[in-house]
């Protein structure tokens, strides 16, 4: 039976908001959806330079964790996974949540040694966390070679139960219902050429569909991060690049969890569909291009088999690339700007997709509030000028 | 795959082959504060088009500054030895 009205509608945006928000991503939406619902703000447009989710948001491996190394950037994460699991019900919108569990592979004694701080950090903040040895990862995972046959055998790893997999297109979808249920527009094709400012203060946006007047507007442009911020004439410390990742074809189910090698700097997991979603390389210089190299999938393909032999035969399907604006820190970038009421959410490198539900919700109460929450008090623009770096670790393979 | 860069010592070569040295900036003269350090140091104009950059090729040991567009990946012109 045909669905009668439609879940969400376009729409061209209006002369005057009060809070624009330029991105049509998961953070972006998010941000819109939370000060509709939570905040109550009246007025709400999200700008979408091309289709809702062009960006990161359909171009990642669709996990979330919450095993950072950074103590203090953990409740973060902590409430994005919570948002995450009841999001599907608020929404009234399946997100196909599967909350499998994280398995983490150490291959040297240093990589042990690193494993067991992030354990005891998040023991200590409460986070359920296991050490395990490889007999006992063998038992977890039956595929994984834990013999001394790879080039650099597994010595040890963790299980990490709060992380899974959230169905990517579904938590765009599920976020544009939302957003379209509280009123917020929804403006695909609106390019952003400008911000303007006036005495240090945001008076609204230039667009390729007219001028916008809004007393806020906050930024949430995944990997086009610096054009965007250039627009107010700002700089960001990031540098922007290119990740790939790909899928093989469909196999019956076997593998149950994320796996994460931290010797191979790669990971792999399975979709309920059955095909294996693996990555990640990321390209170790600037580039706003999306493409693929054959290094990528020979290097990728050569690492899986190292974990897993037994996939030898099968055909690899799709392959893709995103952008990711990378920090120095490896920490994202989240609050106000100098400028009034400009507001940033940015930074997030390859890892924005997990957290969108807890920026969305955060930044929106920044918004409109003014005050800044405390989950995220610490990520502001400023920390790179007062050398408050954020011990984050980057986990993927340059 | 990837792209070429021509070295000058070498020939067209992978990118693979290269370390990437970020874009080329002002350094900030002597008396500076920490604060224009910083900036030099950890931000960036970070252009979606042309700009110069810093590459180091591995097999002949050479810094070079080439000009690329970070849209395309395409090599504007020749690299400069430094």
């Amino acid at each position: 039976m045909g669905r009668k009205s439609p879940l969400w509608k376009f729409t061209e945006p209006r002369g005057t908001y009060d809070v624009v928000v330029i991105g049509g991503g998961l953070h972006g939406l998010a941000a819109a959806y939370y000060l509709a619902k939570d905040q109550k703000v009246k007025r709400v447009a999200v700008l979408e330079r091309k289709h809702f989710g062009y960006g990161g948001s359909s171009r990642n491996t669709e996990v979330y964790r919450v095993n950072q190394r950074a103590p203090e950037i953990l409740p973060l994460y902590l409430l994005s996974r919570n948002l995450w699991l009841e999001l599907s019900a608020e929404l009234e919108w399946n997100l196909m949540v599967w909350e499998k569990g994280m398995i983490g592979l150490a291959h040297s004694d240093a990589g042990l040694n690193a494993i067991r701080m992030r354990h005891e950090t998040q023991t200590r903040m409460g986070i359920e966390n296991y050490m395990l040895t490889p007999e006992e990862l063998k038992k977890l995972v039956p595929a994984l070679d834990v013999s001394d046959k790879a080039a650099i055998p597994i010595v040890g790893g963790y299980f990490n139960p709060p992380g899974g997999q959230v169905r990517h297109d579904a938590a765009v979808w599920g976020f544009l219902k939302g957003c379209y249920k509280e009123g917020v527009d929804l403006c695909p094709g609106t390019e952003v050429t400008g911000i303007n400012v006036t005495d240090g203060k945001v008076t609204g946006v230039d667009t390729n569909k007219g001028s916008i007047s809004c007393a806020a507007v906050h930024m949430a442009p995944g990997g086009y991060s610096s054009e965007v911020a250039r627009l107010a004439h700002l700089d960001l410390p990031v540098m922007t690049m290119p990740l790939q990742a790909m899928v093989t074809e469909c196999v019956k189910p076997f593998l149950d969890h994320v796996v994460v090698s931290e010797g191979y700097f790669c990971y792999v997991q399975q979709s309920i569909k059955g095909d294996l979603i693996m990555g990640a390389h990321l390209d170790p210089w600037q580039s706003y291009k999306l493409y693929n190299t054959y290094e990528f999938a020979q290097e990728q393909a050569y690492c899986m088999l190292q974990l897993f032999p037994d996939i030898a035969h099968l055909r690899l399907m799709r392959s893709w690339s995103g952008l990711c604006d990378m920090t120095v820190d490896g920490a994202p970038i989240m609050g106000a700007t100098e400028v009034e009421n400009l507001f940033i959410d940015a930074g997030w490198g390859y890892f924005g997709f997990k957290s969108s539900p807890a920026c969305g919700k955060t930044m929106a109460q920044f918004i409109a509030s003014g005050q800044c929450p405390e989950l995220i008090n610490f990520l502001g623009i400023d920390r790179f000028y007062e050398g408050r770096m954020i011990p984050e670790v980057y986990m993927v393979r340059t | 795959m990837g792209f070429l860069i021509p070295c000058p010592n070498c020939g067209l070569r992978s990118a693979y082959e290269f370390k990437f040295g970020g874009e080329v900036k002002n350094e900030p003269g002597h008396g500076a504060g920490l604060c224009e350090w910083r900036h030099y140091f950890y931000f960036n104009k970070n252009v979606a088009g042309v700009q110069e950059e810093w590459w180091y090729h591995y097999p002949c040991q050479t810094w070079v500054i080439v000009t690329r567009d970070t849209a395309t990946n395409e090599v504007v012109g020749s690299p400069r030895l430094m």
